[in-house]
């Protein structure tokens, strides 16, 4: 594993859609954070999981 | 001092967001093929390497935080959508939440508000199978109309799809001694129960009309009120 920077940059995006959802709570936020946060979330989970077992993998741990 | 969970999930959503942001940013800056294995973090009560340190704080950043912003943003969510502020916020609802409030409708759904026949959340109280909190497919309906309102894709009067479940009223009403004294709630038992026939029937309506709520009639612009 070398770098985990596009899962972070997805990470960071959620958690400042989701911030605003927290604080301002209405039908956009409730959107954004429904249909874009929670995806961006997902696909920096996946992504750092990927590359954990890749890397595990690699070492021959798994 | 009065603090509520929401106010509790808040504070707390708010620093779960923050902390994910300071160490997803430490994350992306991260190396983790050329961090020193050898080199050694003082964290006050031990000392560990400082790749083991990158790749606990990758996690937690990855993995932890995003688990915890999520849980707590749906458990506001969830917690918003019981009150009627919350269903107000869309303004396609403005008709059915003025009228409810309004002392002189005399729709079912005022009815039960100015008399206080159900005290808060009067809205979720009545449908509470419907949106994130109910089925499966209640959840797939809130979660279209979200994407429906936020997209525009809608047009007035909106006109409710599904067929509204008898079981909202039945759960307060069922059993009552007001209730069961009515003949025609015996006669009518099972197709109450089953839906195919249904409360308003008999009950009038629940909601302003679709013509009261198309734009342009004369009760429109009194329904589209914003709420104070």
């Amino acid at each position: 594993m070398r770098l985990l920077r596009w899962e972070a940059y997805c990470a960071i995006l959620g958690f400042i859609l989701t911030q605003v959802f927290v604080l301002v709570p209405g039908p956009y936020p409730m959107a954004l954070f429904t249909f874009i946060a929670q995806p961006l979330f997902a696909i920096a989970a996946i992504g750092y999981l990927a590359k954990v077992i890749a890397d595990l993998r690699r070492h021959r741990s798994l | 001092m009065n603090i509520d969970f929401r106010q509790i999930v808040m504070a707390l959503g708010t620093l779960m967001c923050i902390l994910g942001i300071i160490f997803c940013i430490r994350t992306a800056r991260t190396r983790f093929d050329r961090a020193d294995s050898n080199k050694e973090v003082n964290l006050g009560i031990t000392r560990i390497p400082a790749l083991t340190l990158a790749r606990l704080l990758a996690f937690v950043s990855l993995i932890v935080f995003p688990a915890g912003a999520v849980f707590l943003a749906n458990y506001h969510t969830f917690e918003g959508v019981h009150e009627v502020r919350g269903c107000a916020s869309c303004h396609v609802m403005l008709p059915m939440v003025n009228d409810l409030q309004d002392p002189k409708s005399g729709t079912l759904a005022a009815r039960h508000y100015k008399n206080r026949w159900i005290a808060e959340d009067q809205c979720y109280t009545c449908h509470s199978d419907y949106g994130l909190a109910g089925n499966l497919e209640a959840k797939m309906t809130g979660f279209r109309h979200l994407a429906r309102y936020t997209t525009h894709t809608y047009h007035e009067p909106i006109q409710a799809r599904v067929r509204f479940d008898n079981k909202n009223c039945l759960n307060c009403h069922a059993g009552t001694p007001k209730f069961e004294a009515v003949q025609s709630h015996h006669t009518a038992h099972e197709r109450l129960v089953s839906n195919e026939m249904i409360c308003l029937n008999c009950h009038g309506q629940a909601h302003p009309t679709s013509v009261q709520r198309t734009p342009g009639s004369a009760d429109y612009a009194r329904l589209m009120e914003r709420m104070k």
